[in-house]
């Protein structure tokens, strides 16, 4: 390992947040390495059935994540490259449609159209990490050098737009393999649209199928091959990333939006605002519509089943809610601890070290979060460990451990940019390790930290399947929500995801808002 | 940044100590509950309010329904038992509790008035608040509606009907039963000539019970709260009872269960809460809940247009303790049947 001036003072800290980690992401991993010592398990892991779940979902993972990407590809060029009425708008909610619970927008999508089955999921896994690849595109185009960008123009607009295409094809790769690892573990989206529709299955279904007989090791181990899959996706991504980390193209000042002119003018809000439509707006509006939905025998009006929905939400699930952000919160406040930590110490390693640091980090994500539950009763369901087991604190580590990649990344591109320099001077001038790493490396884009932690608390709150069997998470407002759907109580169902969804976009809002007063002054 | 980072983590841990939805480090009562959640959750958030006892409770998911926490009672109990009560919406896998030797025996004083074929005479379970297998169809619509098992069979009533799998919950309990009237092969032969006949399989009775109302089937084989479920919310759909007349089997009433576990640490309060959950009060309020749950004690009011069972229709005779006993054995074969 590669350590610059300071990382003896940085050891002690480095070490806390790798003992975290062990015990929030790799302690419920373990079970998964059981096939190592029992070999049976491997023979009856991939029998012809399996193989042919596993086959399914690889394959609508990958249509799900090119969907993704040719949606938020172009939604991200057009909002980040061109002036127009509303394009600030339009970037400020590219990434809310990331923050929507996916069963919700399913239920959306099947009232709109009555789409169901195979493509119907396909289409709302698209649909909904669509902003994975928009969000990178538009961070890559967002520093687009203004020379390489002005002397493109000077050949022909033409050549212009190919060379966004080809600065901005990396990032859209690497979200589209985001949005793959999350399509491939999510069991509730296929589940619903098989019951809504004819049956079908995919292989995080036949992992969930092993709370059934309670045969949680079996469940742990048959999350195997996905978890194979997921990580040859990761492996390539890290190259990728590897590539993109502190990306500037070219030095210099950032290449200015173009304004649009003539047609364009209205052609590419109007495009714009199509794709939010497909994104957000008619998800949420169908939802709204269900909150008074009534078969046509009833004589309640809409607004009164809607109003008595929004009452029934607030009062049965409040509790859930509270419960929901006391853990997601707790998530989001231990990586604005940790993430700090593991990117630093990531920045501080050989290139080696760094993609092994990457790959452990990121092992939790790739594994399903049923998977990841299995685990979490195996280890730590034990007589002495009753009282942790049962406290939120043990779904605070989960979440946090899950989703502490997404906030590394995002600091990681962040301090990667500051000189190491800086970080030395400060050393010598006799300031603490924590005093460097979040005064010098972080000081200037503490806006960073709080969106890492925000994505957190957003991602952990709408965490659904290993909150089904985890009892310290069982009463979720996401458990609530898929329980609620399943039990056809629809208009609770959607004032719920309502109240919900405006819960999960706070964060981000708050972020945005932050973001504004910081320019402003 | 460091004091608003500090006075972060100090608000998070505040919230995390004023855990308001208990946790079972300081709860009295563990109870794992297959009853749905918006429907047991008010009853245990009442119990907990009269009696100052702090309940933890893992709700079942419709997916999952009664299985899955049946078996993880009893792989828990293996290792670290946890729950004291559970809360059974349907009858047969808590016999199979009980002969796992996983139940203690108590005969609550709350649940003299329900007919003695409900309860278990060691008093290991008691049954309550019941639901009965019905057809669900629509009234505007023509079409042929089933009245009997064997019309499942026909192609001019299946290819309108839907009914969830036998996998989990009251269906598997159904399908079981009549295993053991018809034998399992022919049950399985049963279902595959039904599937051939043109009928739908769901994934759980409430999916069927939706479908129906949106449209996609004529009718569908569900139980009667998912019924009220969907007549309350003004569909235009309607009751059929199947096997009724001379010599027929009958319509299959379920009923709640409710049992003591044995390796539960807080007996009294589980005892406490058992008397609770079996008194008039719950089961009146379960009739009159949007499931419209049909109360055993007798005399408990029903609200109006609820038809009663062994008035309005004939109930089916169901051996419960041989059905506890195949029920294992029938959701496996039922399952390589199904799951492809």
């Amino acid at each position: 390992m590669s350590l610059v001036l300071g990382a003896r003072s940085a050891r002690p800290w480095w070490s806390l947040a790798i003992v975290v980690t062990f015990v929030a992401a790799w302690i419920p991993l373990l079970p998964l390495l059981e096939p190592l010592i029992r070999f049976d398990r491997l023979s009856t892991m991939l029998d012809a059935r399996t193989s042919g779940l596993l086959w399914r979902s690889t394959w609508i993972s990958t249509l799900s994540a090119l969907l993704a990407i040719a949606i938020g590809w172009p939604y991200a060029m057009l909002c980040t490259r061109w002036r127009f009425p509303g394009a600030g708008l339009f970037r400020l909610l590219m990434p809310l449609p990331l923050l929507m619970p996916p069963l919700m927008v399913a239920q959306a999508w099947f009232g709109l159209t009555g789409m169901t089955g195979i493509s119907a999921t396909i289409f709302t896994f698209g649909v909904c990490y669509a902003p994975l690849p928009a969000l990178l595109v538009a961070r890559s185009l967002g520093k687009q050098s203004a020379a390489s960008f002005e002397s493109a123009m000077l050949i022909s607009p033409r050549f212009a737009i190919l060379s966004m295409l080809r600065i901005s094809l990396l990032p859209a790769l690497i979200g589209g393999g985001f949005a793959f690892l999350f399509a491939a573990g999510d069991f509730a989206v296929p589940d619903y649209f098989a019951t809504v529709g004819d049956l079908f299955h995919v292989y995080a279904a036949e992992i969930f199928g092993h709370s059934r007989n309670a045969d949680f090791t079996a469940g742990a181990t048959a999350s195997l091959p996905l978890v194979l899959i997921g990580l040859l996706v990761l492996l390539g991504n890290a190259r990728l990333l590897k590539s993109q980390l502190g990306y500037e193209s070219g030095l210099g000042r950032h290449a200015c939006p173009t304004n649009a002119k003539g047609a364009a003018q209205a052609i590419l809000p109007l495009l714009l605002l199509a794709l939010l439509a497909v994104l957000l707006i008619a998800p949420i509006a169908q939802i709204f519509f269900e909150t008074g939905k009534q078969g046509p025998l009833s004589e309640r009006t809409w607004s009164d089943v809607s109003r008595a929905a929004f009452q029934q939400g607030i009062t049965d699930g409040r509790s859930s809610l509270v419960r929901t952000m006391q853990f997601a919160g707790l998530a989001g406040a231990l990586c604005l601890l940790l993430a700090p930590l593991w990117a630093h110490l990531i920045l501080h390693c050989r290139n080696r070290w760094r993609s092994l640091l990457v790959i452990l980090l990121c092992l939790p994500l790739l594994v399903p979060s049923v998977a990841l539950g299995f685990g979490s009763i195996l280890m730590f369901n034990q007589p002495w460990l009753d009282q942790f087991y049962s406290s939120l604190f043990l779904p605070a580590l989960l979440i946090a451990g899950r989703f502490l990649p997404i906030a590394v990344f995002i600091l990681l591109d962040i301090m990667s940019r500051v000189p190491d320099a800086q970080e030395e001077t400060a050393e010598l001038a006799g300031c603490s390790y924590l005093q460097r790493l979040f005064r010098y490396r972080l000081g200037g884009h503490t806006s960073a930290l709080w969106l890492a932690a925000g994505l957190v608390i957003a991602f952990g709150a709408r965490e659904l399947d290993f909150a089904i069997l985890l009892p310290a998470a069982n009463s979720s407002a996401a458990v609530r929500y898929y329980n609620a759907l399943h039990f056809a109580r629809d208009n609770f169902v959607a004032a719920y995801g309502i109240i919900l969804v405006a819960l999960l976009f706070l964060p981000v809002m708050f972020h945005a808002w932050w973001q504004s007063i910081r320019f402003k002054d | 940044m460091r004091n608003a980072l500090a006075a972060l983590l100090t608000c998070l841990f505040a919230l995390s100590c004023s855990d308001s939805t208990g946790s079972s480090s300081s709860a009295d009562l563990v109870v794992y509950c297959s009853l749905d959640q918006d429907l047991s959750e008010g009853i245990l958030n009442d119990f907990e309010q009269r009696t100052g006892l702090k309940i933890e409770t893992q709700f079942d998911v419709e997916r999952n329904k009664t299985v899955g926490l049946v078996n993880r009672i009893i792989t828990e109990a293996k290792n670290n038992p946890r729950a004291d009560v559970y809360w059974n919406n349907e009858i047969a896998h808590t016999l199979r509790l009980k002969n796992e030797g996983l139940t203690s025996a108590y005969k609550s004083p709350s649940a003299q008035g329900i007919p003695a074929s409900f309860i278990d005479p060691e008093g290991h379970w008691t049954g309550f608040a019941a639901r009965a297998r019905v057809i669900l169809y629509r009234t505007d619509r023509k079409g042929p509606v089933p009245n009997k098992l064997d019309d499942f069979l026909d192609p001019a009533y299946a290819a309108g009907g839907a009914m969830a799998q036998p996998l989990t919950g009251t269906t598997l309990t159904n399908a079981t039963a009549l295993s053991l009237i018809r034998g399992n092969q022919q049950m399985l032969d049963w279902f595959e000539q039904a599937e051939k006949a043109g009928l739908s399989f769901g994934s759980g009775n409430a999916d069927v019970m939706r479908r129906t109302c949106n449209g996609d089937f004529l009718w569908c084989f569900t139980d009667t709260d998912d019924a009220a479920k969907a007549i309350a919310a003004g569909n235009p759909v309607a009751v059929r009872y199947l096997e009724q007349g001379d010599g027929s089997l009958g319509a299959m009433l379920i009923p709640n269960s409710i049992s003591i576990l044995n390796s539960g640490k807080n007996q009294g309060a589980a005892k406490q809460f058992v008397d609770y959950v079996l008194s008039v009060e719950v089961e009146r309020r379960l009739a009159f809940s949007v499931s419209q749950q049909i109360p055993l004690h007798e005399g408990v009011a029903m609200p109006e247009g609820v038809a009663v069972p062994g008035t309005d229709y004939q109930v089916m005779d169901v051996d419960w303790a041989a059905v506890a006993g195949a029920i294992s054995d029938r959701a496996t074969a039922f399952q390589e049947a199904f799951v492809k």
